[in-house]
């Protein structure tokens, strides 16, 4: 218990800093809050996944600080919105891109997200990219927009090359998650309220994935293929999720897409839109068969697992059909 | 440090990576190849002398790394097309409805040289352990003799193991591939054997070295008769081991990221064994429900 208060203490403590001292402290607190919670079943798997977490978040925070030294030696002030130093500028895109799980520093996301458990996946994947993204947003007028569109590009192609055949759920929204990442940066520095908006309702699509998924045990294809027999009313939702995920148009994941196409030919860049989105069919591809397995094929037989008989905590079915 | 640079070059350059050798046994002592000079000046009785080293063993030729760079790169293109069609390289409906799947089959010289045999000789035992294909090419014979006569180096206490190990896939420009079992529940063995009890481990290659001795063992009792038997081991009875040791912590297998198997013998009974393998593969078996055979207790538990 006392692990989320911290998680929630760093989050807030970031989200309100306008001090480099302060943003960082936050973050670091957010990284030792759930390096416990990732490594609480004491499997090998999820030990390695808390070292790698633990890793990477320490070199993006030294990363960050660094940048942010850089930046108040040049300038003579640590304001968080007036970052005018370019290389820590460009140092600062990096370590918030490591800490995200953007291309191409992402490599450490699917395998943290499938040594962990299904809600602290879902914690890895929401939570703590709050408080990253929120640092993008304050110092986005002075980020550079070349590099960024062209992580951002990287991670929707690496998101949705690398999702095609995983068969593990956690890895495929490991993949998922870089690529919508991918769509939150590419606009960040033309209209950043565009990325938050991507951003909630990304996280809300995740939580109701992960929770369903959760509520049924679901940690691979197989076993999602086999969810009909327990819980029918979820797992309809569960398709209809994972189809605003994709983006398709009459559920709400296609807002955030549609309006960041917009902005992106409103700044001239119509070449990149139209990657991007073909980009996007590669992950609409593995979201469609995650689809196709769930609830258009019926296998026969029902999973082997004896927990499933009731649902131990009904999830909250009216947040998938937002 | 200085070994695993020297190991990784091996690996590189020669064909056949002696550290598949030097990743075997279960029993304590440690192990000894023929660079473990590097540190001291003893070498263990049954490790070889040192062979050439590693830098005389470079080859500079252009033609060769053409060929080579061909090679790896028909390797890739090999598995972008396998991962196009689908996990594991086969389409989503196959691995939807597959139920069982052979892994490993002994019909070629080829499938021999997959697996790698190891036996106490690399600590200064006199066991001896040797692998050919049976008879019309059909299965893998594992035979030979089991020696506990402990070594004399004054460190050893126990001895007399004899392994079959498989070697772990490599992909294109030597990456590391993984099996990914995760749609199956239990190991299905064809096996002929004589009597003796021998162990199934199943190493999942994991990314930090200092969880490189962790093993899952499971044991595998045969039948002497000349009938073949087929052993059906589920995967929730497999238990964690490090070193040989059976560890407090207990966990089931994860099977989305397995490197080899391997058979051992080291029943402390000296005499010739035989393991004749028709093949090894794996089954989904719907019947069976249990997840974990051994209770995982919480060693904190909350008041």
């Amino acid at each position: 218990f006392i692990l989320m208060l911290s998680l929630a203490l760093g989050t807030m403590i970031t989200i309100t800093s306008n001090h480099w001292v302060t943003a960082w402290a936050g973050l670091e607190i957010n990284t030792l809050a759930i390096i416990p919670l990732i490594s609480k079943s004491h499997h090998p798997r999820a030990i390695e996944a808390a070292t790698k977490y633990f890793l990477t978040q320490a070199t993006a925070s030294a990363l960050m600080l660094f940048s942010s030294m850089t930046n108040a030696w040049s300038s003579g002030q640590w304001d968080i919105t007036q970052l005018t130093n370019p290389p820590s500028c460009l140092l600062l895109t990096a370590a918030i891109a490591i800490k995200l799980g953007l291309t191409p520093f992402h490599f450490w996301f699917p395998e943290v997200l499938q040594g962990s458990s299904l809600t602290t996946a879902l914690l890895l994947s929401t939570a703590m990219k709050f408080p990253p993204t929120t640092i993008l947003l304050l110092t986005s007028h002075s980020l550079n927009p070349t590099l960024l569109s062209t992580m951002a590009i990287m991670s929707i192609a690496l998101g949705g090359w690398m999702g095609l055949n995983q068969t593990q759920t956690r890895k495929i929204l490991a993949f998922s998650s870089i690529s919508h990442l991918g769509w939150m940066t590419i606009t960040i520095t033309y209209n950043p309220k565009l990325t938050l908006l991507t951003f909630y309702l990304y996280s809300l699509m995740t939580t109701s994935i992960f929770l369903s998924m959760n509520s049924t045990n679901t940690l691979k294809l197989s076993t999602l293929m086999t969810s009909w027999t327990k819980a029918p009313m979820l797992n309809t939702t569960l398709m209809l999720t994972l189809l605003s995920l994709a983006g398709l148009p009459p559920l709400t994941g296609f807002l955030p897409k549609w309006l960041i196409i917009q902005e992106l030919t409103k700044q001239e860049m119509t070449t990149t839109a139209t990657i991007i989105s073909m980009l996007s069919l590669l992950g609409l591809f593995f979201y469609l068969r995650l689809t196709y397995c769930s609830t258009i094929t019926l296998p026969p037989n029902s999973s082997n697992k004896m927990k499933q008989w009731s649902i131990k905590k009904p999830v909250n079915t009216l947040t998938p059909t937002l | 440090m200085a070994l695993a640079a020297t190991l990784l070059h091996n690996a590189y350059f020669c064909g056949r990576c002696c550290r598949h050798k030097a990743l075997q046994p279960l029993l304590g002592p440690l192990l000894s190849d023929s660079l473990s000079k590097s540190y001291s000046s003893y070498r263990r009785p049954g490790s070889q002398p040192e062979k050439k080293t590693t830098w005389q063993n470079v080859d500079l030729s252009f033609k060769k790394s053409i060929e080579v760079l061909k090679t790896q790169l028909g390797m890739l293109k090999k598995e972008t097309e396998d991962h196009l069609a689908g996990p594991e390289g086969q389409s989503l409906t196959h691995y939807m409805l597959e139920q069982t799947r052979v892994v490993w089959e002994f019909r070629s010289q080829e499938d021999l040289n997959k697996w790698v045999i190891s036996s106490d000789v690399e600590i200064g035992g006199k066991s001896e352990v040797y692998l050919k294909l049976g008879r019309n090419n059909q299965t893998a014979l594992l035979y030979g003799t089991l020696n506990t006569e402990v070594p004399r180096d004054g460190e050893t206490k126990y001895s007399g193991y004899c392994s079959m190990r498989a070697k772990p896939l490599v992909g294109s420009f030597a990456r590391k591939k993984y099996y990914d079992w995760s749609n199956f529940n239990s190991l299905y063995l064809r096996v002929r054997g004589d009597g003796r009890p021998w162990m199934v481990n199943i190493y999942t290659d994991p990314y930090f070295s200092h969880q490189k001795d962790d093993l899952y063992n499971y044991f595998m009792f045969t039948r002497g008769g000349p009938y073949w038997e087929e052993i059906k081991i589920p995967f929730s009875k497999f238990f964690l081991s490090s070193r040989g040791r059976v560890q407090d912590d207990q966990h089931p297998i994860w099977l989305d990221k397995i490197s080899t198997v391997g058979f051992t013998i080291g029943d402390k009974v000296n005499g010739p064994f035989q393991l004749e393998i028709d093949f090894i593969g794996l089954l989904n078996d719907r019947a069976h429900t249990e997840e974990f055979a051994y209770e995982t207790y919480e060693k904190n538990p909350p008041l």
